[in-house]
């Protein structure tokens, strides 16, 4: 099932032992799907070595700063697999029978409001990064286009 | 010690990564590439990515590889290092490990 924009969701609390791409400043909290992405193989998959990670959709979901740090106006986004989030609060508003793939109606305004969040790196962050962005650059995004 | 089920994440020392988010760093002085300033604030860091980014369409290893290896990397080391350090001491170790050097 694909989580559709607007949904809210819960990310996991787990700190797992091994290469993962929550950060961890994002764990259980509460945001907001933002888009719908493809599948993409599990990071965590992937780091190990699986022979065959798992595909997961990579969503984009937004955080309010003020709820991760406790102070800032501005908004997060992070591109999550699908495993690490779950539905906040039981939100089975009978929508679920309509995510195909693409074609939402909703998309194009809630990419409008993305910009104005200052749609960046993948990982979308303004700031407070460790810099994970610069080795997004140059390997395999969900977002760059092979 | 016993563990106990559901006790393991508490007793479990944190991977040291993602430090971005984390208080008690300061702000970002100088973000590469942006605007004025330049993308690499050295040559050599410069030749790590570049070395990074040719081993990894090689298919040496993945993206997620190479961060995995940057995160395992001990924290006292991870923290005091800069970006590309970090960089460098993962290819080091990839590169070993791979059997390539």
């Amino acid at each position: 099932m694909t989580l559709r924009p607007g949904t809210r969701v819960r990310t996991s609390s787990a700190d797992p032992d091994h290469h993962t791409r929550l950060p961890r400043y994002l764990r259980g909290q509460v945001g907001e799907i933002v888009y719908a992405g493809r599948e993409w193989p599990l990071p965590d998959d992937v780091a190990r070595g699986v022979a065959a990670p798992r595909a997961e959709v990579v969503y984009t979901v937004r955080f309010a700063a003020a709820g991760l740090w406790g102070t800032g106006r501005h908004t997060v986004l992070a591109d999550l697999w699908a495993s690490y989030l779950e539905q906040a609060d039981g939100q089975d508003d009978g929508e679920d029978g309509e995510d195909g793939e693409d074609g939402e109606d909703g998309e194009d305004g809630e990419d409008g409001e993305d910009g104005e969040d200052g749609e960046d790196g993948e990982d979308g962050e303004d700031d407070g990064d460790d810099g994970d962005d610069g080795e997004d650059a140059e390997d395999d995004g969900p977002q760059e286009e092979r | 010690m016993r563990r106990r089920p559901g006790w393991v994440s508490v007793v479990r020392v944190s991977r040291v990564h993602d430090v971005g988010g984390q208080t008690g760093f300061g702000p970002v002085p100088e973000i590469p590439g942006s605007q004025d300033s330049p993308p690499f604030h050295a040559d050599w860091e410069a030749r790590v990515y570049a070395l990074a980014g040719a081993l990894g369409r090689r298919g040496l290893f993945s993206g997620d590889e190479l961060r995995d290896t940057i995160e395992s990397l001990p924290p006292e080391r991870y923290l005091s290092a800069s970006y590309y350090e970090c960089w460098l001491e993962a290819l080091e170790i990839l590169v070993a490990r791979k059997g390539v050097a």
